[in-house]
Parts: C-alpha cells; structure tokens; sequence
C-alpha cells in the first residue's frame, strides 16, 4: 500500500481517482468520507486497493462476483403484476466497511435488545406484569393479529421464545446508530448474508485477505451446535421448516439447510402423533424436537391459527403446549416486530432491567395515548405515520406509511381526521435520514442511503452477533429504493480490525475427531420427487430418441405419410406427444414437470445439477420456437439429448450413494423399462411398418452393438434379444429389472423386520420371470404388460414410502 | 332460535332451570378420508353465576386413535382428537346435564359510551374475560362502515341501554333465513343481506358495538325452545344457538343478548362456549386428508327435566 504516497510525491495522478465524483449529501454522514471529504480510516486502504486495481481489472472483478452469483442459482423471489418471478440477486459491489471497535458497541446494544426482548414476550404470554403495572396498554397487545392465544401461558420447551434475531439499523445525521425495526418472527436474510461474502471476496480475495475482516463461518457453526444441543436433550432432530419454494427467500432456507446439515421440510412432511412433531420419512416416523421456522406462525396450525393455511401442519400447536417441540423462534414472537411497542421499550427497559436502551430505536409515539397522539398530530411535518400494529419496517410499507410532510392538504385532513377518531391505530415515528454507502457506477463511486441488517443467534453461553450482515442499499438517493422488493440492491458487511482475525470455517479442522456420519432419514415428499425428477428426465430422452429418429426420417423422404412416420405418430399421440410441432408441447410439459419436481427440493441439489438442469428447460422452450421439422429439429433433438447425458453424468458421478440417489435412480429405471418395453412392442409387433426395427435399434441406442453381435440384419429376435433380454446392455429391459432389483433390495425396511416388502417381491418375480424368457415368447402383449408391471412397481413403493 | 317463540321466552323465570342436552353431529365423507385431526367445542362448562354442569358426556364413532381434553384460551372446553385409520365418517354425540339460573338484570349502572373508554382503558388485564380481546376486528365480525352506521343510532344513554336498543332492532329489522348464509358468512354480508340466522345476526350485533367502542364477544350454546300450545315437542328439532355478551363497564361487567329473539340471555340459554366470533367457538374444526366432500348433519333436543329452587 505504500504505493499510495508515491503518487502524491510525485505529484501528478497516475491512478483513476475513485473518489472523484463522490458527493456526500449535505447533513448526511456518510461511512465512506468524514465530513470534510476525507477516507475514514478502514476504508482509506481499501479505496487505496481499489484504485491500485484500475476500472478495467474492477469492472473484470465485479463480473466475477456475478458469474459466481448466477452459477450458484442465487435468486430471491419477487412478486409484481406479471405473477412471481425469480430475479438474480442484486450484489452491490463494494461492501460496506465497519471498524470492530464500533461493531462491538453495535452489537452490545443489540444484545442488550434482544435480552429485553425475551423478558417482554416471555411477559405478556406469562405473568403479564408490565400490563398489570400500567406500563404496556392491554388494548395495544389484544389488538395485535400477532398475539396468538392458544400460545398463551405456554412455556416454551426450550425455555426461551426467542432463539434467532434480526434488527434493521440506520446511522442518523449524528453520527449514532438507531434501530428502525425489529425482526423476531422468522428472519430472512442470513443466508444470503453469506452469499454475499462468498461472491464479493470472489472479485476481492487479495484485498479481503490483506484487510483483517471479520469471518461469518463461527457464527453459523455456533447456532448449529446450539440447535443440535437443544435438540438432544429432547431426543429428536432439528428440521428447518419452509413455506415452499413459492416462498420469496426459499433459495436462502435450501442454502442453509444445506450450509448447516439440516433437513429442510414442509408443513406437509410433519405429522402429530401422540402429541409429538413428526416427520414422515422413508424409514417411518421419527421425532423432530426444534423446528426452526421460516414461515409466519399464523400460518403454522390450521387447526388452532390459520384456518385457511395449506402450508402448516395439524397439531403443531398441541405439540409445542405439551413441550414436545421447541420452535425458533417461539410462535407468537412475531409480536416483538410490531411498531406501536418501539414507543414503550424505554420505559420498559427500566422498569425490567433498570436499564437504558444503549441502542436507541428511531423515536415512536403511540398514538393511542393523548399526549402522545397531541405531539403527533403537533409534528406532523416531522413524522412518518404509519399503522400501528404493523410489523413492516416503515420504509418497506409506503402504502400504509406516509411522510406528513409529502401529504397533499386533503391527505393531511383525512389523516388527522382518523388519528383523531381511531388513535389506537396509528404511530408517528420520527422521519429518519439514512447515512450514504459507495456504490460502483460506471467506473466512479457514489453515495447512496444504506441500512444495516444485524443477526442475532442465542448460544447456551447466551448471544452471539454475527460480525458482518447485510447492508441494504439504495439504486438510488432515495430511501424507500432500498427495499429488496422494490429494486434495492445487498451489499456485504465486513467488520474490519486493526489486528489479524480468527480464521473460522464450518469445516471440523483436522485435530477434531473424526467420525463419518451417515445422513439422516430421507423425508417422505423428497423421495416422491426425487422419484419423479427421475422418471421424467429419463421419459424426456425417450421421447427425445423417438423424436430424433423420426425427424431424420422426415428429413430424408418426400412423403411425410410413409407408413413408418404415420405409425410413429399415432403411437406418440396417446401420450400427449403431437408430431404436428418440431418441439411438441407435451416434451416441454415433461422438461418442465422435471424442473418442478426438483424445485421442490433444491437443498438436495448442487448449483451444477439445478444449473444443467434449468439450462435443459431454458433450451427446450428456445427451441419452441425457433426450431423447424426435419434436419433442424434431427439437430435440435441432438443438444437436447447431449445436454441430458451431461445433466445424467452430473448426478451419476456427483450424487452421494445414499437413500436419495436411490430413489431417483429407481424413478429412471422404472421408467425406462416402461418405454423400452412399450416402444419394443409397438416397433416389433405383427404388421409393424418396414424400417420399424431398425428405428427401434436406432431410439434404444444399441445399432453399433446390434451389428457387432449379430452377424445378420435386424430382426425381431435379435432386436428383442438385444433390447430386451441382454443383461449387459445398459438399455435392455432385464438391465433396468436387475438395477431395481439391486436398489430396491437396500431401501429401508418397511413393516416387520426379516420381512420382504411388497415391492421386493414384485421385482423379484418379474426380474426373474424375464430373465428365463426366450425372445420367442416376447410377443407384443406380453411387452404391454410387461409394461404395467414395471408401473405397478411404483405404484408400491409410493404406497410403502411417499404416503 | 326460531323466531315466534320470542314471546313465550320473555316470560321471566325467577326459579333456575335443569335441562338434559343432547347433542348429534354426523358427517358423511364422499371418500374415505385417511388422517385426520379434529377439535370439537361442544361441551357446556360451568360457570359462576350462570350455570352448573351436573355431568356430561362426549362420544366418538369410529373411535378417534388419539383423544385429548383440554381449555382453551377463553376457558373453552376442547376436545382434541385425531384418527390415523381410513374411515368414512364421524359421528359425535354429547349428552349433558346442566342446571341454568341467570341472575334477574339490576338496575342499570352502566356508563355512557365516553366514560366506557376511560373504564376500559383503566383495565390493565389480558385475562380471558378482559374485554380488550373483544374490541378490535375478528375474522367473522369486522368492523364496518355500514354496520357502525346502523349501531350509530342506537348509542345514546348508557351501555347497556344501547345494547338492548341495537339487540331489538337486529331483531326488528333482520329476516330469519336458514338459507341465505353459511356458517363462512361475514358479519358485512349478512348485513348487506338483511338476513340470516343467530349467527350472523350475532356478528352482526358484535360488530356493530365494536364499531361504537364497547366490546362484544360472541357466545354458543343451546336454546330452549317451546313447541307450539297442543303440539308434541319433536325429537331433534333444536340447533346450537349464539348470542352475544357485551361488557358494560366495571360496575356491569358482561351483559348476554339475544338478538335472534330480540332479548336478553335468560335461563332458557345454556352456554358451551366465549369467543371473539364464530370462529373461536365453531362445534368442530378440522382438517381432513379426503378427496371428496362431506355431508354435515345436526340434531338437538333441549329437554326440561324439572324446576330447580334457586
């Protein structure tokens, strides 16, 4: 870094100056510039690296960190006129650079918040005293659609209703960090907090390294072991919940669950039995003891909160009231993020821990009081006012929440008219001006407003604060941009220190003990789509085949009524396959059901399969509609079917032996037995179109080894010998029955132990009634059946394992 | 419930009464439904001053394979159970005995509707009976613009003055239909409607009052009703019923009316259970895995068994 002063003595500016165009707003502190234009001390070396690096090696950099972010499958879901969408996520490239000395009284004050927080909610679910002593309004807390009854004088398993925070901050024109809202329902944002620190220090390993920033990897290795601890002393597991992949952060719950080890559920996948959470596995029942919760708890019982939630699951409530389960964060936590309680925390803070707030929240009038409404309705210039039972952040809600000073006359009329009429159900909270972030614009850095999102994990030693987050930042000077929803962007957070940092990693290092653990059980409604995500990429490259050699055909005759093409087209149509399209929209249908399935469990996916695979569905729907019958689609089919063998090879050579690959395995041979054999029966039957049995050779990929083993043309025999009853070829039916045989027999056990199950010996008399069969006796009905028998076989394992 | 019979019920008893409630649901599923997890809210409590359970009974066919009892947050009496084997139905029978004697209404000591707020405010208390729980909007009984309107000209004077008021007017201005709603209805649209059964006019009359400030809850039971001079009491012909209880400041606490019968709740009411509305106090809720619909079916007999010295 010495570099920098040699600029200055020699006097004349070798290097793009950065800073150049950097224009702090007035009576706005910016984190990058003092006030008069100067680096603050952790960031001069970092501007100083940047600009060593020149706009071209910059520009190259950043591109890095997007790459990584677009082969990860990084992407947040947002919802607007056109449906849900996914959106790549928005990397603001330069972090936002905090020294530790000011991180540690940051997180002192949110400790200090989170503890108060526990004793407020653990209050007015338990003794109620703040109520009684007059200190909190009664009516404030019944009137809360967050205060949830049925959990009322519930103590919860774990001895704490809160486990995992978020608090939103924002530095105000003084210079001081002020809390803006709080986050206690189920906090979003962690995951892609690493996310973010992955992918920027892809563009800026050496400066990261070189700096001494803060690792994130502890914290998350300390909330895991905390989870787990929680979760023996009640003999079960930990699960993370989720609302589904509909969800607008479920890349972040599959990214944990897989960062962490945990599984990853759905409300569908737990059941309450004897009181106790279970999830339904492959192997049984088995207990779940923490369920940390990424949905909102109205939604979480249908049966005693949310009627109407398809996403929650019946007796959850029972369950936690007789302390089988511990959720995190408790239900009926989500109270804490109400606004109207941001006014009373002071006061509470001294009457319960004789305390100030060492970390002010933005000033909050509840205007259900009469001064308190006076002095809104007496600042209304100066105020935001908002909904008071809100649990949005005012800057995310400008619906509901208005500036006073922006109202037009009869706005402001109307306003006062309801505050007067309804106070209860109003809170003006002081207008906050956010401090400005750099951000990289073409080539020059400007300020834009941030807020700082702060997580909070409780440990058995109590809590600990991650040292780093999520800062949200504007696209533009205004602060309501930078809500993720409406187009804001996410930048890292490195906490910088004077000194060198503890290393931490996930990983066990090499002088902890080593134990290989097995995984744990595989959920139920994983193994059904895993099944499925089987069974339809292996049905997309059977139709694919067909396809192929049906456009070579076409492409090479006059008469696209041949009898050969007409019989390939009516043997297709039943299927939903109509040849009249190059792309026919039931391939499409296939591709995209494949894509649904394993959207369902992405936590069980590398970036690469769900890349290989998005990219298989993105090229089918390009070739829609581009690709015309005949040599083009004969070229189309070919990519399609070299990017399937690439997406098979990936999960072939990457997946873990275990349960899961198994069933997805026993989705594909299920159905290519189904296909071969349906196909086989078809193109070999009596009165078949000529060429059928070489076209047959052609779709089972076997014409190379057709003419290497027999010696004569294709015939019946030889074509069914080879595509049927060929043990040792990878497309023969007796191929497929001897691979189910073999992955079925080393599924869990299901019923009493010694036991055959009902698929065991389903596929044990059919692998071994084929596998004596002479080629003679494969007539065309006997093929058919064959068929169905292949299907019932899943017909038995869905009834054993997916119910 | 049934409208005409009002008459007859506004003879006031001064003597307690003791009925034997019976009680039938049955449901027929279209399909076999695999699990299931049910909770039912059918049996009477006691309550001081009210009413005393002497004993009751709750039944199951098939079975359930699990079968919790427990109270719920308003003191409820819940019974949770659930069924891990196909069945094709559920019927549910609840017999009880229940000896009723209300006290006669006193003189009226309620407040005016602005000294209610400052008494409601003075209530530091989340308890089950405190009336902060039955002031803001609930999912049956919304506050409405309409309906505020409607209560708007029946405020004047005390609580329970305008209580009674709004009571006799839902009870004037409305038309008994069983089939105009379903039990999904909402307190607005049976107002639109101009009519319905004891449960919409009940949200009807909650919301109304939470619109003027005073807090209202909804309450489920059975009705006594009385068969037409020389006609044999018919087996089964009774329904749950529901009124509503309004908090009439400190010194008058919950106050019951019946705006079906345009009344306040007498020693002919038996009560199963408080809620916010409907909701909280639905006879049973549940969540059913079936591909099919179901076919409900209700029977009730309310049966006098003697008069009781209070």
């Amino acid at each position: 870094m010495a570099k920098g002063n040699q600029k200055k003595i020699r006097g004349k500016p070798l290097r793009h100056s950065l800073l150049e165009h950097y224009q702090p707003i007035d009576g706005v502190v910016d984190e990058m510039v003092d006030a008069s234009g100067n680096p603050r001390p952790a960031w001069a070396p970092f501007i100083e690296a940047l600009e060593e690096l020149g706009p071209e090696k910059l520009g190259q950099r950043f591109a890095r960190a997007d790459q990584y972010l677009r082969d990860a499958g990084v992407y947040y879901r947002v919802y607007d006129k056109a449906g849900a969408n996914e959106r790549e996520w928005p990397l603001a490239h330069i972090p936002l650079l905090i020294e530790d000395k000011e991180w540690a009284e940051i997180s002192a004050g949110l400790v200090q918040r989170a503890d108060l927080f526990e004793e407020i909610v653990a209050d007015i679910y338990g003794p109620n005293r703040l109520i009684e002593k007059g200190i909190l309004p009664a009516g404030l807390i019944a009137a809360s659609p967050e205060y949830l009854r049925p959990i009322a004088d519930t103590r919860p398993a774990s001895g704490h209703f809160l486990h995992f925070c978020a608090f939103e901050l924002g530095r105000g024109p003084d210079g001081s960090w002020w809390v803006l809202g709080d986050r206690t329902q189920a906090p979003s944002g962690a995951g892609f907090a690493l996310e973010n620190r992955v992918a920027t220090t892809r563009a800026l390993s050496d400066i990261y390294g070189e700096m001494h920033v803060h690792r994130l990897a502890g914290f998350f290795r300390r909330f895991r072991d905390a989870l787990i601890g929680m979760a023996k002393e009640n003999d079960g597991r930990v699960a993370i919940l989720t609302p589904g992949p509909l969800n607008e952060t479920y890349y972040e719950h599959a990214y944990i669950a897989r960062y962490l080890g945990i599984m990853l559920l759905e409300g569908e996948d737990l059941t309450v039995s004897g009181g106790k959470l279970m999830v339904r596995t492959v192997s049984g029942l088995m207990p779940i003891s923490v369920l940390w919760r990424r949905l909102d708890a109205a939604f979480a019982d249908p049966l005693e909160l949310r009627p109407d939630s398809q996403i929650g699951t019946p007796g959850l409530v029972e369950a936690i009231r007789r302390g089988a389960v511990s959720t995190v964060n408790a239900l009926g936590s989500g109270l804490m993020e109400t606004r109207a309680l941001l006014a009373f925390l002071p006061k509470i803070s001294r009457a319960l821990r004789g305390e100030e707030l060492l970390l002010p929240s933005v000033a909050t009038w509840w205007c259900g009081q009469d001064s308190e409404r006076r002095h809104v309705l007496a600042n209304l210039d100066r105020m935001v006012v908002g909904p008071a039972l809100s649990t949005r952040l005012a800057f995310e809600d400008d619906d509901q929440t208005r500036l006073g000073s922006a109202l037009t006359p009869e706005e402001r009329t109307a306003l006062i008219a309801r505050i007067e009429s309804d106070g209860g159900g109003f809170v003006g909270q002081e207008a906050v001006t956010l401090s400005t972030t750099p951000v990289y614009v073409g080539g020059w850095l400007e300020p834009r407003p941030a807020s700082l999102r702060v997580y909070l994990a409780r440990t058995p030693e109590g809590w600990t604060v991650m040292p780093g987050g999520f800062a949200r930042v504007g696209l533009s000077l205004d602060p309501t941009a930078i809500a993720m929803q409406r187009g804001g962007q996410a930048a890292d957070v490195w906490v910088v220190s004077d000194r060198p940092v503890e290393r931490e990693t996930l990983l066990p290092q090499e002088h902890d003990s080593f134990a290989r653990t097995m995984p744990g059980s595989l959920p139920s409604r994983a193994a059904e789509n895993l099944t499925w995500l089987g069974r339809y990429i292996e049905r997309s490259e059977d139709t694919v085949r067909i396809l192929r050699a049906y456009h070579v055909r076409l492409a090479e005759t006059s008469d696209p009524d041949m009898p050969l093409l007409a019989d390939v087209r009516d043997y297709l149509e039943p299927f939903g396959i109509d040849l009249e399209a190059a792309i026919p929209p039931g391939l499409i249908g296939t591709l995209d059901s494949a894509v649904y399935s394993a959207g369902q469990i992405r936590d069980r996916f590398s970036p690469d399969g769900w890349l290989a695979l998005k990219d298989l569905s993105k090229t089918i729907h390009q070739f829609a509609t581009t690709v015309a019958p005949g040599d083009d689609a004969t070229r189309a089919m070919t990519v399609m079917l070299r990017k399937l063998a690439g997406f098979s090879g990936l999960l072939h050579e990457n997946m873990y032996r275990f349960t899961g690959w198994r069933f997805l395995e026993i989705g594909r041979r299920i159905e290519r037995g189904i296909q071969i054999a349906r196909t086989l029966a078809r193109l070999t039957r009596s009165g078949a179109p000529d060429g059928s049995l070489d076209m047959m050779l052609e779709i089972g990929d076997s014409v190379m080894t057709h003419r290497r083993q027999y010696p004569v043309r294709a015939g019946r025999r030889t074509v069914i010998d080879l595509l049927a009853l060929d043990p040792l070829n990878p497309r023969s039916i007796l191929f497929q029955l001897e691979r189910l045989k073999a992955e079925i027999g080393l599924l869990p056990s299901v019923g009493p132990e010694g036991h055959m199950s009902v698929a065991a010996k389903e596929i044990l008399q059919l692998n071994t009634a084929i596998a004596v069969m002479e080629p003679s006796e494969m007539s065309a009905e006997v093929l058919d059946d064959l068929a169905t028998e292949i299907g019932n076989l899943y017909n038995s394992l869905a009834k054993a394992y997916f119910g | 419930m049934l409208r005409g019979f009002a008459k007859s019920l506004r003879q006031t008893r001064k003597v307690g009464m003791l009925y034997d409630i019976r009680l039938h649901l049955s449901y027929d599923y279209d399909a076999a439904a695999g699990g299931s997890r049910h909770q039912v809210r059918v049996l009477p409590q006691t309550i001081a001053g009210v009413q005393r359970v002497v004993a009751a009974s709750l039944s199951f066919v098939p079975t359930p394979s699990e079968r919790t009892d427990f109270a719920d947050f308003f003191g409820n009496n819940v019974t949770a159970i659930a069924f891990r084997d196909v069945h094709d139905g559920l019927d549910i029978r609840m017999s009880a005995r229940v000896s009723v004697s209300r006290p006669e209404p006193g003189l009226d000591v309620s407040p005016d509707l602005q000294c209610l707020r400052e008494e409601l405010g003075a209530v530091r208390s989340l308890a089950p009976d405190a009336p902060h729980h039955f002031l803001t909007a609930s999912d049956h009984a919304g506050i409405d613009a309409a309906i505020t309107a409607y209560a708007r000209a029946s405020a004047s004077g005390s609580t329970v003055g305008t209580a009674i008021d709004l009571c006799n007017r839902i009870h004037r201005d409305f038309t008994y239909d069983g089939e105009a709603t379903t039990v999904h209805t909402r307190a607005s649209d049976a107002f639109r409607l101009k009519r319905g059964v004891c449960q919409d006019f009940s949200h009807i009359m909650i919301a109304g009052l939470r619109g003027l400030g005073i807090p209202a809850g909804y309450v489920s039971g059975f009705l006594r009703t009385i068969p037409p001079k020389g006609k044999p009491r018919l087996e089964g012909a009774d329904a749950m019923h529901a009124w509503v209880k309004v908090w009439c400041g400190r010194d008058a606490g919950w106050q019951e009316f019946d705006p079906t019968n345009g009344m306040r709740a007498s020693n002919d009411h038996i009560t199963v259970g408080y809620g916010r509305d409907y909701s909280d106090v639905a006879p049973i809720v549940g969540v059913l895995k079936t591909t099919g619909g179901q076919v409900g079916d209700q029977a009730v007999d309310v049966i006098p068994v003697a008069l009781e010295k209070v």
